[in-house]
């Protein structure tokens, strides 16, 4: 232990680092703390004319705006969506980006592998707006392209309504998050199989072994942690869907089967001004995240040993 | 699947053969299927409006024409918006990039007193926050809200570009700072002097994050300046007509004859504000490209 004298020394020395820092710690403060307790207002009636300070005081009404939520005429479709959006995507597009990984690294021609990995990176830095303007260009009943070859064609006679029907929704959001997002989540799992140690190719050529038993018995395993963990992530992520994608591709004509919690808690809160309602919604869907997180990281820690925290 | 046609396989060239193919064969259809929807809305772009009702336009454009990106550009609306974007892009990215870098020099400082306050400050921020409504009325009450600064200011720090740059900041030698602190510079100058002119990976890869999410940003103006005419951005323009345009069902030929004194029709001229949204991150994102698979690995290994 230091003396305080001496610690008091060291301060000066490194003071001009934390004016640094606080300048940091002052603005989480500002604009994360401070909301952080705005959540309060999930237990009282909060009106917009107290200003500031009536977020902190009354009148309490306890756990009411929770039971009003679960208790909306809404409560079971936006649970269903969220939750089959995020397991749809869990099942077809999570297991993509590691088989995307191991196909570009199985790849011969080096220049058409960098070719690919720089286009699969380009749809990540596109915005969802742009992805709808897109799948605009080809699913829209009556200008889409894909519509329009498919009946020149004569494979159909009306066009596929994938952008405005309820029956497509969930195809449709899942398959542009896989477009959208493949090439981008392979990064990391190339990265994880990059760092194998080479030998043990070697060693499992040596041995007899082919291509699919080299990948099979040495790059899942090796890559199995990085696996483990993604997977809790995207566990965590399971009650709560693409907020983006949802106010992107959704529209009057799928709201049945577009409409999330997130779109709900914007509507109702900043549109409507039920604030405290929105607030209690948006902190149901934080908790229960939370504890999927938790029960997650806790299966995986005793199965396989990796663990978030 | 592949185990099975393993076993009949006793040559080994065989199965590299048939990996080979399969890898080519995936690879050249991924490449198609992220390539072509964006060469599509090109030259759709450059095609004459009403004549692309006709339909048949897979490869080139049939009826050569600037006439969307004229119409486009002509709409005070629209320029405003280019305006507004350029800007919030410009000033929030290099906000976001000086002060998270400087805070993050700070916390990266070798024996930093208070360090373990400070750290469980940023993981509490990291992982929880209050919610889209107590943070929106936060920012009401600041007098944020449909102001240029909201914009800006509420991205200025990110606690997880942070955690990347305190880890890259550590492995810069200590000795390059104590020299300099040797020769008399305050912390402040070796920051700007030393610290940053090093960190040129990590200045592209935070830039290009920052730059990209607030020229997408469609959400921002949604929800903290709806109310401002003049803070409209370039995303939420774009949200505002693709939604119109996904829900007209109206015929091809009711579209032609709405559209018969002019050459553009409302998806033509969508296809060109698409082209001018996506242009910048194009010409961007292949140069930073080595910098962000670097800056992303960093945060991988040690986040």
């Amino acid at each position: 232990m230091k003396r305080p004298s001496s610690t008091l020394r060291e301060f000066r020395r490194q003071y001009s680092m934390h004016i640094f820092v606080w300048c940091g710690m002052l603005f989480l403060l500002l604009f994360s703390l401070i909301p952080m307790l705005g959540i309060v207002i999930a237990f009282n009636n909060y009106k917009i004319k107290t200003g500031f300070a009536g977020m902190l005081q009354g009148p309490w009404v306890g756990f009411k705006n929770f039971a009003d939520f679960l208790n909306h005429r809404k409560f079971g479709v936006l649970v269903r969506n969220t939750l089959s959006i995020s397991v749809l995507k869990l099942i077809f597009a999570f297991p993509l980006p590691i088989f995307f990984a191991i196909i570009i690294t199985e790849m011969k021609g080096k220049i058409f592998k960098r070719l690919v990995q720089t286009a699969s990176y380009l749809p990540h830095f596109i915005s969802w707006t742009i992805v709808a303007g897109i799948l605009h260009a080809f699913f829209s009943t009556n200008t889409g392209m894909l519509n329009e070859l498919l009946i020149n064609l004569g494979v159909i006679t009306d066009p596929i309504p994938v952008l405005i029907s309820e029956e497509w929704y969930y195809t449709l959001a899942v398959v542009s998050e896989m477009w959208k997002e493949t090439g981008w989540n392979a990064i990391i799992y190339l990265a994880a199989i990059a760092g194998i140690d080479p030998t043990l190719y070697e060693s499992a050529q040596i041995d007899g072994a082919g291509r699919i038993k080299r990948i099979w018995h040495i790059t899942l395993p090796c890559i199995l942690p990085t696996i483990s963990v993604l997977l809790i992530m995207q566990i965590g992520y399971l009650f709560g869907a693409n907020f983006d994608q949802a106010m992107l591709l959704g529209n009057n004509l799928n709201l049945a089967r577009s409409e999330i919690i997130e779109v709900f808690v914007y509507n109702l809160g900043l549109n409507q001004g039920r604030y405290s309602l929105a607030a209690a919604a948006g902190l149901f869907q934080s908790v229960i995240s939370l504890i999927l997180v938790i029960v997650a990281n806790n299966v995986s820690r005793k199965l396989s040993g990796a663990s978030l925290f | 699947m592949f185990g099975k046609k393993n076993k009949n396989m006793i040559r080994p060239t065989m199965e590299d053969h048939i990996v080979d193919t399969f890898s080519w064969v995936f690879c050249i259809l991924l490449f198609i299927v992220t390539v072509y929807p964006f060469y599509y809305v090109i030259i759709m772009s450059l095609n004459d409006g009403v004549d692309a009702l006709r339909g048949g336009i897979y490869f080139w454009p049939r009826k050569f024409t600037l006439d969307n990106y004229t119409q486009f550009l002509n709409d005070a609306k629209w320029i405003t918006a280019i305006g507004v974007t350029v800007a919030k892009t410009i000033v929030g990215t290099t906000l976001t990039v000086l002060f998270t870098c400087m805070v993050a020099y700070g916390l990266s400082h070798e024996g930093l007193l208070f360090r373990k306050f400070y750290n469980i400050i940023l993981l509490i921020c990291m992982y929880f926050s209050g919610g889209l409504i107590p943070y929106y009325l936060v920012l009401r009450a600041y007098g944020l809200l449909n102001t240029f600064w909201v914009y800006v200011i509420p991205t200025m720090f990110s606690t997880y570009y942070c955690m990347l740059a305190i880890s890259f900041f550590r492995d810069i030698p200590a000795d390059l700072k104590e020299s300099a602190r040797l020769d008399g510079a305050n912390e402040l100058t070796i920051f700007l002097r030393i610290i940053l002119p090093l960190s040129k990976a990590l200045l592209a890869t935070l830039a290009l994050f920052a730059a990209v999410g607030q020229w997408n940003a469609w959400s921002d103006t949604a929800f903290y300046a709806p109310g401002n005419k003049s803070l409209r951005t370039l995303g939420y323009l774009m949200r505002e007509v693709i939604i119109q345009n996904q829900v007209d069902t109206s015929s091809r030929q009711a579209m032609m004859h709405a559209s018969q004194h002019s050459t553009v029709t409302a998806t033509s001229v969508q296809m060109a504000a698409m082209i001018i949204a996506v242009l910048p991150i194009m010409c961007v994102y292949p140069f930073l490209q080595k910098y962000f698979v670097k800056g992303i690995m960093l945060g991988a290994v040690k986040g």
